[in-house]
């Protein structure tokens, strides 16, 4: 597989995610007015609006916001010069706005990028990643987080983080009006089939949970398409690769924060902490590198 | 009455494709002229490089004369070049010169050690790097271009836009780093 079918088939995956989660939402909407009748119809518009706001905020301020939840720094061009070259050999590969730059003092080799559009865009690495790879692995590096800004990652996140969000607070409302009154109303509709009303208990449990996988699958294939986009940048498969051989072989993890921002980083800080493929931001870092294998091999 | 409302619908849809296309041919050839003036700016920026480089390598290696004058003569071509076919020729010319010239440096161990002859070697090699990005980009965007003009639609109105097929930037290199490593 080349990298502009790899491109075309993230892109069509990410929509049927997105797809997907909106089917969700409206399940469970549906299931909250099959169990809880008529007095839910104001919570899904609350719920809703809550999480939009949240989600919203973060995603106009990314560029700011990120830079205190990381202690980031930004520098100028005279900081380092050689990265700047760097940075500038790929927007010019990628016909981008010059992005912010930003370092953060940690010794684990990483970077990411954020911010809600090519002109606010904003890159950081660490220390370690500046200290660890040479020119063409930084490269690689450098195309994989301006793939990131040109795919518009920020805004395909922030809604991925708006539908799991209003739909946890959904969930968390309705599971507490479960236990607060929510029985009268539910005595008032008493012909409700029972195959329905636990069809929808269960809808409403499972609900929140089914969000963050559909999230993590979406991040997993936002990571595959900075990786093939970063090749389209670039035509050089082996850079990328052997900066992800360098991540692969450092088992130190940044000193997050946070965890709320760990899909932003190259290599995800959380690796060995989550459950199982299935919930984790980034596809296994053995794969990526298979996948740019093959690509190399192609040339 | 409704026929009157459907013949205006048809011609208002029948002008807004017209516009749509036209838009994308201009749209497309400003994206190559874009594209061409960073190639330009890229290659100004490695001709302004070269004299200072060939000072620092001849503090050293005096009797190198036949690599300057390949150098110097290659620059000169690149400067005076203006159509693309000429500016690629050149361009390869100047690459190739300047690989001739660093590898006579690789003889000279307190050449190779002077911070001075480090940093313009740094340069050198990201602006190397940025000529060829902004030739493969020059190449996408003459690409699509050429594409538009031959396929429908908007072959149609390529004549009324004014837009012809561009001319691709074609280095000769034998052991240009940048061939593409990948197959369309």
């Amino acid at each position: 597989m080349n990298f502009r079918t790899q491109q075309a088939a993230n892109r069509r995956k990410t929509i049927g995610l997105l797809m997907g989660m909106g089917v969700l939402v409206w399940l469970v909407a549906f299931a909250a007015l099959t169990y809880f009748g008529q007095t839910t119809t104001a919570i899904v518009p609350i719920a809703v609006g809550i999480a939009l706001v949240s989600v919203w905020g973060s995603y106009y301020g990314a560029d700011k916001l990120v830079l205190t939840m990381t202690g980031a720094k930004l520098i100028q061009e005279s900081d380092n010069p050689k990265l700047f070259g760097l940075i500038q050999e790929v927007t010019i590969a990628s016909g981008l706005p010059m992005p912010k730059v930003a370092v953060v003092v940690d010794s684990a080799p990483n970077a990411f990028a954020t911010g809600r559009n090519q002109d606010h865009a904003l890159i950081a690495f660490t220390t370690g990643i500046l200290d660890a790879m040479d020119r063409d692995q930084l490269q690689g590096v450098i195309a994989h987080e301006m793939a990131h800004i040109a795919n518009r990652d920020t805004l395909v996140s922030a809604v991925a983080a708006t539908t799991a969000g209003a739909i946890a607070i959904l969930s968390d409302m309705l599971t507490r009006m479960m236990w607060f009154g929510g029985g009268r109303d539910r005595d008032r509709n008493n012909n409700g089939n029972p195959i329905v009303l636990v069809a929808s208990l269960v809808i409403l449990i499972l609900a929140p949970l089914a969000a963050m996988l559909l999230k993590s699958a979406i991040s997993r294939k936002r990571e595959s398409l900075a990786d093939a986009t970063a090749v389209a940048f670039t035509r050089n498969p082996a850079g990328l690769r052997s900066a992800l051989e360098v991540l692969a072989a450092d088992s130190t993890v940044v000193q997050q924060k946070s965890n709320s921002i760990a899909h932003i980083w190259i290599e995800s800080p959380l690796d060995g902490k989550s459950v199982s493929k299935l919930f984790s931001t980034h596809p296994p870092i053995q794969e990526r590198i298979n996948v740019l294998k093959a690509m190399e091999s192609l040339s | 009455m409704t026929t009157t409302l459907i013949v205006l619908g048809v011609i208002a849809l029948a002008i807004l494709f017209f516009v749509a296309q036209y838009n994308r041919l201009i749209r497309l050839n400003i994206s190559v002229n874009e594209a061409w003036a960073q190639i330009e700016v890229q290659l100004k920026r490695r001709a302004d490089l070269i004299p200072n480089l060939v000072e620092t390598v001849k503090g050293y290696a005096k009797h190198e004369q036949s690599t300057f004058d390949a150098v110097v003569a290659a620059r000169a071509k690149a400067t005076s070049a203006t159509t693309v076919a000429d500016t690629a020729a050149a361009d390869g010319m100047v690459t190739q010169a300047l690989r001739g010239l660093l590898a006579v440096a690789e003889a000279y161990p307190d050449l190779k050690a002077s911070t001075n002859f480090l940093s313009l070697q740094e340069e050198l090699s990201t602006t190397e790097n940025k000529v060829a990005f902004s030739r493969q980009f020059y190449n996408d965007n003459v690409r699509s271009l050429n594409t538009a003009v031959k396929t429908v639609p908007t072959n149609f109105f390529a004549g009324f836009a004014k837009v012809t097929e561009r001319e691709f930037y074609e280095v000769e290199d034998p052991q240009d780093r940048k061939a593409p490593n990948v197959k369309f």
